[in-house]
């Protein structure tokens, strides 16, 4: 099988079965996932901050313009909104002893993907977010299975 | 000035993290009691998303201590360990056994306080050869994916620029298995300030 594509930081990619998505390393970043089970069409995008600013360069890099824009891009790639299930994975507090202004960035990044997606609206079907660990998340977009792995900890399938 | 030579600006910025980085690395050696030696500094202006690949991978597991500046010059700070270094520093400071998944409190506090006095000799190294005080946040540490070790800092970053500077400094010791580096990432203002510094004192 052909090696599963990795979205990085500020990245956004959509993909049909049987190819596959991930995303490596997710500390306070998150992982927004989308999937259109009639189509098994599924979209990954990689966001780093919450809002983003007024003049925007890197529409993928901020949850709120990467949500919409994933959701765009998915439904150039035949993928039906009223279909979407959206997956959450990421948003971890990396340094909790840190007091620094971006301290718990990953909270709000999640809150962020979260509101934007009941714009929509798209039902959020399964989440492993927050808490302090990083995680690597796979989309496999026969199933629309999302594999979730931490270190030191058993793998998850949602 | 970083836009009219970047070539130039680089090579000022590799000496600069170089007499830091040596600074730390002799601190380092000294608690540790073995020689550690410097490798050569690279740093590189690349897009976010390639930092942690740059690194060596997202998914490899590390030890990382990361802190801040406050003062008027801006950066990002880290010092990461692979995870048998890590585990081999432990084992030397504190005569336990070395559970990664599972640090006890000691171990924890250990971890930060080796980052944090690595750290701070690398500031006064390089805060002196500038004339700019450097006050550093207290560090905090965690073992986990590289990739999550970085987003912290490159959230600070990203809510400015798109593409970064990365100095990165190895050290290695030279009779035992143990290695890790030291990563700084200025922002833009606090990378100007520097040159500036750096080429007055030509």
């Amino acid at each position: 099988m052909k090696e599963p594509c990795v979205v990085g930081i500020g990245q956004l990619a959509v993909c049909h079965s049987p190819e596959q998505l991930s995303c490596l390393g997710l500390g306070s970043c998150v992982a927004v996932i989308l999937y259109d089970p009639q189509t098994r069409v599924g979209g990954m995008v990689h966001v780093l901050l919450p809002k983003a600013p007024q003049k925007v360069d890197m529409e993928a890099k901020y949850a709120d313009t990467g949500t919409r824009k994933l959701v765009k891009e998915m439904t150039l790639n035949g993928a039906v909104k009223d279909r979407m299930v959206a997956k959450l994975v990421g948003g971890a507090q990396m340094f909790k002893n840190l007091n620094v202004q971006f301290a718990n960035i990953g909270r709000f990044n999640v809150l962020e993907v979260r509101k934007t997606l009941r714009e929509f609206p798209i039902k959020i079907v399964a989440e492993d977010t927050e808490g302090d660990r990083g995680r690597s998340a796979l989309l496999d977009s026969a199933t629309g299975h999302v594999t979730v792995k931490k270190v030191f900890s058993p793998t998850r399938v949602m | 000035m970083a836009e009219e030579n970047p070539g130039k600006a680089l090579e000022i910025i590799k000496e600069f993290a170089n007499i830091g980085a040596g600074s730390a690395a002799t601190a380092l050696g000294t608690m540790l009691d073995v020689d550690l030696m410097n490798d050569v500094t690279s740093c590189n202006i690349m897009p976010l998303s390639q930092v942690p690949e740059w690194l060596g991978g997202a998914e490899k597991i590390v030890a990382g201590t990361y802190t801040q500046l406050c003062g008027s010059l801006k950066s990002g700070i880290l010092v990461v360990l692979p995870s048998e270094s890590a585990i081999m520093l432990l084992k030397h400071l504190t005569k336990e056994q070395v559970d990664l998944s599972n640090l006890n409190e000691l171990q924890r506090s250990c971890l930060k306080e080796v980052g944090n006095i690595c750290l701070c000799w690398y500031l006064i190294a390089v805060s002196k050869m500038v004339d700019i005080d450097m006050i550093p946040a207290p560090p905090d540490a965690t073992v986990d994916l590289l990739g999550a070790v970085l987003d912290m800092p490159l959230a600070a970053l990203g809510t400015k620029v798109d593409t970064v500077l990365a100095v990165h400094t190895c050290f290695k010791a030279l009779d035992k298995e143990f290695e890790g580096y030291f990563l700084m990432l200025p922002e833009d203002q606090t990378l100007k300030v520097i040159l500036d510094r750096m080429e007055s004192k030509r």
